[in-house]
């Protein structure tokens, strides 16, 4: 095994625990706290894979901003950030199945592909990936119009989220 | 590197999703600077500009046949006949939903409404022409987004909240899934151009089992939209607690933008293991319209009864989908049919609930009593909108559901078409049961009148219109869907 | 990877870290000279000449100082909160350039400890992990006081995050990178402070906010709320957050003028390079009065005007300079930016002074 990938299975572990935690956990804000963690461990695999933007931006998103509100509204409602009922219903053994045959299906399914075996191939070192995203995102060739939407899709969610929050007298 | 240079004529297709920003952005304006007492006109700027937006898209940029059918911006978007036809739906619709949302008490005077509406028609005409999966993952989410929002629009309101939190939940879960499908997808073939899948699958020696697996993941999301079975437990509690008009919205041009995506993604990526995917469609099929039509029996909630039947017509359309064959585009074809005659049906089905609910403030069959001598007008369109569902000559919905049966007999497969005719019979059952409502029983309501707004007389107008004019004239529509299938390839 | 390299990066982490631990001790005593000073006091002078001890001094008593955890505290969490303030205040310097290219004992070593291509982006991403610490530790103290603190703190600190990154931009356009290596490169003609003026300025206003310095210094307000979010800590643990709060000064200082003062080129610096760090800790220096200096003069701002200051003026006043700093790019005519960018600042400070003084006169407030 190459260090990398010791790191990698190291922080899977960790990240896979985590997101265990995020769900068993009573307080959220612990539960909060663990999702941080999830959210840091995957931003260790993007720089695992030589992505180091992606994982400034998932830092800088998820970490510095999404977690960061959540954690801020739990506070506001600290109240109720104990969960003292019970833990899973009496459905939980289908559902324990239903993951299971899922897990089952997909790793089946990924087991029948060749191209786990082929290794990447290294990038260029004159490549200059942050420039070619960011020309990528404006280019009429490139992913302008997915750009613009997200843009779209951006403006929508703010106002919707307004009008829902807004309390009316 | 990506480039690319900016073609002036690429404007052409997307021209409609820019007019209806534009449009969007209209009623933001008058929304700030309109006195209170106007405020309820914003829906027929809404339904105006939409529809001075179909016209001009109809002379205009109407997909020339002289031209092949064209990539643009980067093979992000396909300009052809396809998304071009369910463009016009999808603008139909929000049209006729602006001008019924305009009688609405709570939702009709904000310009927000009308804002969300537009925004998640965007993604609608987007997602008819998105020929790249990340295109597409951003079509569905700008579609889906605002529609969240639309189904808990009245905050006040509980079942309503209800209504947009669980559509929120249930569709967060499924395009999670189908992102994962894409993303497996794009990991496979090494690309996210939908059109260039097929090729990749073919020459790259991807197993069958693979590909279908994937499939799967990527039918889960796109059944979440159109509500087919077992992914259909969201549509009757949303329908019920969303505002009307929203509800009619959802029931049609969020469903008919699912198909369109589903029908362009199966034909165009996964054309290879169409045998596969058929059979799994074909069994989909029969659970979505038996259950859809077993639960619609029993409903004492109108708009509970038009979800479950919404849900059976899913199944009838996906009919349609599960007899596509190599040598033939009838199947195909009478999906797109099948569709356009649904959306206008449906959306006169829920104008008319609307109507009644707005006056009456109550969705239980029992209330609908004696509807016929209150508005005679309206009883008659709700007997051509429940007829037309029910599949009755020479209602638009008789049309389709024989092209959509005749499409599966040309498949061979004769039994599920017998299972369709079954299964219209069940729901001819509980449409009558509900004109029987309203045009035999009596109640002591019946003096009291029933004010139809100017907006919802001329939208069912044209709704009716609609339904008898597919009926009674089904050459051009029919050549309309056989079309746009061809467009497609 | 030699063994080598990997030393050369063990000790250039050692000397970063212990530079600024003494920084951090020295800057204590720079503060409450400077302050005494201006107030025309004395200051320290009782440890060691001129009080050159007294950092160590307060060291020593900080160390055998009693520790209390509170009883009904998160004591996980509680102890944690310090530990979580610190990290992101000293590896926010990692990716800063503190000198060029020096020879020392046969070998090129590079003055500073890892160049990204994300550089810019690696200080948004640590700065927006640091609020952390101040929300957990007001959140696990069980404390009111301490709770509003970091409910405070967390949206101070969220909102004029907004401002700081729009800030980074201006340096990012101007060099074409998001390396701090390379936008040092490019101000060997000129500083950036020159073209973005605003930007500095914005750039320094968001950072006080950032690091909880007067006058925006709310999550600790004494008057307010006693100590804030560090109510409950004493010892070791409260000295955490202290050094957390003056290593950050010292890092945004020298954030600020690697992006808009020339990082640790100046005078002779080509032919000397020894001289890189040398400039630098001089520009940090004359950024750190600046800061005492403002805590000296400017009184604490209300809680809900500094909102209204962060998203209402601040925010969009960066929106601004990014789109005038881009027209100017774009143009190739970079002297416009700064005219046009002053002339928006400038309208912009009569537009609320305007408005200010209507509301003084119809007393609504």
């Amino acid at each position: 095994m190459t260090p990398l990938q010791i790191i990698f299975i190291i922080v899977a572990v960790i990240t896979l625990f985590a997101a265990i935690k995020v769900v068993s956990s009573r307080n959220l804000v612990h539960a909060a706290l663990w999702l941080i963690l999830v959210l840091f461990g995957i931003a260790v695999f993007f720089v695992i894979l030589s992505a180091g933007f992606f994982a400034a931006a998932q830092v800088v998103i998820y970490i510095g901003a999404i977690a960061i509100l959540m954690i801020f509204t739990i506070m506001l409602t600290r109240r109720v950030a104990r969960d003292s009922g019970a833990q899973h219903n009496s459905n939980w053994w289908a559902a324990a199945v239903l993951s299971l045959l899922l897990f089952t299906g997909l790793s089946w399914i990924l087991s029948r592909w060749q191209g786990f075996q082929s290794t990447a191939q290294p990038m260029l070192e004159s490549a200059d990936p942050l420039r070619q995203l960011g020309e990528g995102l404006v280019a009429p060739g490139g992913y302008l119009i997915p750009f613009e939407v997200a843009s779209i899709l951006l403006v929508a969610a703010l106002i919707g989220a307004i009008t829902v929050a807004w309390e009316r007298k | 590197m990506i480039s690319g240079t900016f073609n002036p004529s690429m404007i052409l297709s997307i021209l409609p999703e820019i007019s209806i920003l534009v449009l969007g952005f209209l009623v933001l304006f008058f929304d700030l600077f309109l006195s209170k007492e106007h405020h309820d006109k914003l829906g027929w700027i809404t339904a105006g500009g939409l529809g001075v937006i179909i016209i001009g898209c109809l002379l205009v940029i109407r997909p020339n046949e002289s031209v092949l059918q064209t990539f643009a911006f980067g093979g992000m978007i396909r300009y052809d006949w396809m998304g071009f036809t369910f463009k016009m739906l999808f603008l139909f619709s929000a049209a006729i939903t602006a001008m019924f949302a305009m009688g609405m008490e709570k939702i009709g005077k904000r310009g927000e409404f009308y804002l969300l509406m537009l925004a998640s028609t965007i993604g609608m005409c987007l997602m008819a022409s998105a020929a790249d999966l990340i295109m597409l993952y951003l079509a569905i989410e700008t579609t889906s987004i605002p529609l969240y929002i639309l189904a808990g629009f009245i905050t006040q309101d509980e079942k309503s909240t209800e209504a947009g939190f669980k559509y929120l939940l249930f569709g967060a879960m499924t395009s999670a899934i189908l992102l994962y499908g894409f993303s497996l997808l794009y990991g496979f073939t090494g690309t996210t151009q939908i059109y260039k899948i097929s090729n990749i699958i073919q020459s790259g020696g991807i197993p069958t089992e693979l590909s279908f697996g994937v499939l799967i993941l990527v039918i889960v999301g796109f059944a979440f939209k159109i509500s087919a079975v077992p992914l259909h437990f969201w549509a009757p509690d949303v329908y019920e607690g969303a505002p009307t008009p929203v509800a009619g919205f959802l029931s049609t041009a969020s469903k008919a933008a699912g198909f369109s995506v589903l029908l362009r993604v199966l034909l165009i990526a996964f054309p290879e293991i169409l045998p596969y995917w058929s059979a799994f469609l074909v069994a989909i099929s029969t659970l979505t319209m038996t259950i859809g039509n077993l639960l619609a029996l029993t409903q004492k909630n109108i708009k509970r009864m038009l979800a479950y039947s919404s849900i059976a017509h899913a199944g009838y359309a996906l009919i349609g989908l599960g007899s596509i064959t190599y040598d033939s585009f009838f199947g195909m074809s009478s999906v797109v049919f099948y569709l356009i005659a649904y959306v206008i049906t449906n959306l006169a089905a829920f104008g008319v609930v609307a109507a009644f609910g707005r006056v009456s403030g109550s969705d239980d069959i029992a209330a609908y009593a004696g509807l016929s001598r209150r508005s005679p007008a309206l009883a008659l369109a709700m007997l051509v909108a429940f007829l037309s569902l029910a599949g009755m000559p020479p209602f638009g919905g008789f049309v389709v559901k024989f092209i959509v049966f005749a499409a599966a007999v040309q498949a061979n497969l004769i039994w599920l078409a017998v299972v369709g005719v079954l299964n219209s019979i069940i729901g001819l059952y509980y449409y009558l049961t509900v004109l029987k409502v309203v045009y035999l029983y009596r109640s002591e309501d019946e003096e009291k009148p029933l004010p139809i707004p100017r907006s919802y007389s001329l939208a069912l107008g044209v709704l009716v219109t609609g339904i008898l004019l597919i009926g009674i004239v089904m050459a051009p529509w029919l050549n309309l869907s056989i079309k746009s299938v061809v467009s497609l390839f | 990877m030699t063994t080598g390299s990997v030393w050369e990066w063990i000790i250039k982490s050692v000397v970063i870290v212990f530079g600024l631990l003494t920084g951090f001790a020295y800057l204590t005593l720079l503060e409450r000279k400077v302050l005494a000073k201006i107030q025309v006091r004395i200051g320290p002078n009782r440890a060691g000449p001129m009080g050159l001890f007294q950092p160590l001094a307060d060291a020593i008593k900080l160390i055998f100082k009693e520790e209390i955890i509170p009883s009904r505290a998160d004591k996980i969490i509680f102890v944690l909160a310090p530990i979580i303030t610190v990290i992101p205040a000293l590896i926010i310097l990692g990716v800063l350039p503190f000198g060029g290219i020096i020879t020392l004992f046969g070998r090129q070593i590079s003055l500073s400890l890892a160049d990204l291509n994300v550089g810019v982006l690696y200080i948004t991403a640590i700065a927006s992990i640091s609020i952390y610490g101040i929300v957990l530790a007001g959140w696990s103290s069980n404390n009111k006081y301490a709770m509003l603190g970091g409910i405070r703190s967390s949206a101070q600190m969220i909102s004029y995050e907004l401002a700081l990154g729009l800030s980074f931009i201006g340096p990012i356009l101007l060099s074409g990178s998001m390396s701090l290596h390379d936008i040092v490169a490019a101000q060997k003609p000129l500083w950036f402070v020159v073209y973005q003026p605003v930007g500095a300025l914005i750039f320094w206003i968001a950072t006080l906010a950032e690091v909880n310095r007067a006058p925006f210094d709310m999550p600790e307000a004494e008057q307010e709320l006693t100590a804030g979010y560090h109510t409950e800590y004493s010892g070791m643990k409260f000295a955490l957050f202290f050094m957390a709060e003056y290593i950050k000064m010292i890092a945004v200082s020298a954030i600020a003028a690697t992006l808009f003062f020339g990082g640790y080129r100046f005078v002779l610096e080509d032919q000397y390079p020894i001289l890189g760090p040398v400039w630098l800790l001089g520009k940090v220096i004359v950024l750190l009065f600046g800061m005492i200096w403002v805590r000296a003069t400017l009184p604490r701002i209300r809680y809900d005007r500094l909102m209204a200051f962060g998203w209402k003026f601040l925010f969009p006043l960066a929106l601004a300079n990014v789109f005038f700093t881009a027209i100017g790019i774009v143009l190739e005519k970079l002297w416009l930016i700064p005219l046009l960018t002053i002339a928006v600042f400038l309208g912009a400070v009569v537009m609320v002074g305007i408005s200010e003084t209507r509301r003084w006169r119809s007393h609504v407030f």
